[in-house]
């Protein structure tokens, strides 16, 4: 790869020591690579570690084997140059929809009207409009998504980490969130680590897949899917279904010895 | 301009029947009361107790006019709130800030905890003596007594609310830029806040339990006090109307709190279900 990587993981594992009950070994010497503007999707079978590796270049977690370094800088905490889309929301329940994107904004000290201007433009583009006052406990889970990526895309941040952001929208509404997806990064180019369940998205959207092992979680293949995916019946050229392909057999032998450890 | 037209029109036209709909609602919900003192009432009258012993109703209701016209309801009305009152505000101050630092800092746990522990189950009137003789009688003590027992509930809250706020939502608010001191305010409170409203809704009661309580031990002005020196002079209606006062003020209190529960906690999922209190 000629460009420089923007994140870089060597050898990262991570276990869980809860206070009770006995450790996981969540990830074991993971290694990736990703160069900037690189969109890289992630798949593998529940349970395998992909929440907690967003978590680790989050920052959120602390790195304790291995190296994570973000801009050649090693990661020690969280920041808004890494913005978060989290698997389940975490909105701010007291806040509205418009409250809630309004506050990472409101941290960066951006002023009023801009930021006002600013949320509203997100809060329409994720087909919001007219529940700008809602409270999250109003919205549906579809909604409560499209308001957690307006909140992270607000902010702007130079690297997503987004957790299954569209699992809990229907097929349409999938479709049009990643159309959009795609013409904000045209306009503004981001880094994008994206953990998805659907081949199909992963293969559209990224320019390289990594399929993950079950758990313990290791980086098992990285398949390069990155094709010219303008032509109006994408989902069905060859190339494009050759690769789906591919990628499904990779992951559904995964999803089977995890299965099959579970019954075990 | 059109849609707010309907709904003006549609709320008013809903406007009787939705009366009709809650009135019933409000006279089966005051029903058990009257019924109670319809009973007090027939049965004072019926000869079985000596009004000494059960004085009717409509007795002691003329009691409570006349205390009221002569200004002394006021003035002990007034006592016992104030002093109910003073010790809530304080334990909704010290309780927040002794929870908040008790889940924050394990210094903090490692001092507060055993005398959680020991002081919450423990009936703190034992303390009543020892009060009396550090200071006196007057506010300050029976303000003291209720702190004493109503502060619990509040930090008990407060260390259960701030441990069950959920990870990821301060992941995510530290993810858009906010420092350890903004968590604790924009964050971390908010989160905790049903739960430490539940442990305020508590205290309250709690602190005019104890208030009253003390007003009757240590005497002096207050509704417990009136009701222990009317008591002294034989006065039974006095007695049992210092009882309907007391209720009635025990009441107002929880219901207005259920108020600021309510208006406090709009965006929660319980705000939107009927309310049943
Ligand atoms: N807080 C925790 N304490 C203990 N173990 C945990 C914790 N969080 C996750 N784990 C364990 O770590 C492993 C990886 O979890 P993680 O959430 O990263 O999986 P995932 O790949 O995101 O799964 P899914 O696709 O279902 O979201 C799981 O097997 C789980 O048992
Ligand atoms: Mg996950």
């Amino acid at each position: 790869m000629a460009a420089p990587a923007q994140i870089l993981l060597e050898n990262v594992s991570h276990v869980y020591r809860p206070v009770r009950g006995r450790e996981v070994l969540a990830l074991d010497q993971v290694s990736l690579q990703v160069a900037n503007r690189e969109f890289v999707a992630l798949l593998g079978p529940s349970g395998c570690g992909k929440s907690t590796l967003l978590y680790l270049i989050g920052g959120f977690l602390p790195v304790e084997a291995g190296s994570i370094t973000v801009d050649g800088k090693k990661v020690t905490g969280p920041g808004p140059d890494r913005g978060i889309v989290f698997q389940h929301f975490a909105l701010f329940p007291w806040k509205t929809v418009r409250g809630n994107i309004l506050y990472g904004l409101e941290r960066q000290g951006m002023p009023k009207a801009e930021r006002e201007k600013r949320a509203q433009d997100f809060i329409e583009l994720v087909g919001l409009h007219g529940f700008e006052d809602s409270y999250p406990s109003q919205l549906s889970g579809g909604m409560k998504q499209r308001t957690a990526i307006a909140r992270t895309l607000a902010f702007d941040p130079a690297i997503l980490l987004m957790d299954e952001p569209f699992g809990a929208l229907d097929a349409q509404t999938r479709g049009l969130m990643q159309a959009e997806l795609m013409r904000i990064f045209q306009r503004t180019p981001k880094t994008v680590i994206f953990v998805t369940h659907d081949v199909q998205e992963a293969v559209y959207l990224a320019d390289r897949v990594a399929v993950m092992s079950a758990r313990p979680g290791r980086i098992k293949t990285i398949v390069d899917t990155k094709f010219d995916k303008k032509a109006e019946n994408i989902f069905k050229e060859r190339v494009f279904v050759e690769k789906v392909d591919e990628i499904w057999h990779l992951v559904r032998e995964e999803a089977i010895k995890a299965q099959g450890r579970r019954s075990t | 301009m059109a849609v707010r037209h309907v709904t003006t029109r549609a709320r008013i036209k809903t406007w009787p029947a939705k009366a009709a709909r809650i009135l019933p609602l409000l006279l089966a919900r005051c029903f058990s009361v009257a019924a109670l003192l319809a009973a007090w009432e027939i049965l004072a009258r019926s000869g079985i107790f000596t009004p000494f012993q059960l004085p009717p109703f409509s007795a002691v209701v003329l009691r409570i006019w006349n205390d009221g016209a002569a200004g002394d309801l006021w003035i002990n009305l007034a006592l016992t709130l104030y002093r109910a009152l003073a010790a809530f505000a304080i334990c909704v101050l010290a309780g927040v800030a002794v929870g908040t630092a008790m889940s924050r800092s394990g210094l903090a746990r490692w001092f507060f905890d055993p005398i959680v522990s020991v002081g919450f189950p423990m009936p703190k009137i034992a303390f009543l003596p020892v009060v009396i003789l550090w200071l006196g009688v007057y506010d300050l003590s029976k303000i003291t007594m209720a702190v004493i027992d109503a502060i619990f509930p509040v930090i008990a809250a407060t260390v259960i609310g701030i441990q069950g706020v959920e990870r990821e939502l301060i992941w995510s608010a530290r993810n858009m830029g906010a420092s350890e001191r903004d968590l604790l305010r924009q964050v971390v409170l908010p989160a905790a806040l049903p739960q430490i409203m539940t442990g305020l809704q508590v205290a309250l009661p709690l602190a005019l339990i104890v208030t009253v309580v003390a007003e009757m031990l240590m005497g002096g002005y207050g509704l417990g006090g009136a009701m222990m020196t009317a008591s002294r002079f034989a006065n039974s209606t006095g007695v049992f109307a210092g009882i309907v006062e007391i209720a009635a003020l025990g009441y107002a209190l929880v219901k207005a709190m259920s108020l600021i529960r309510r208006r406090l906690l709009a965006w929660h999922p319980e705000a939107h279900a009927p309310s049943t209190v």
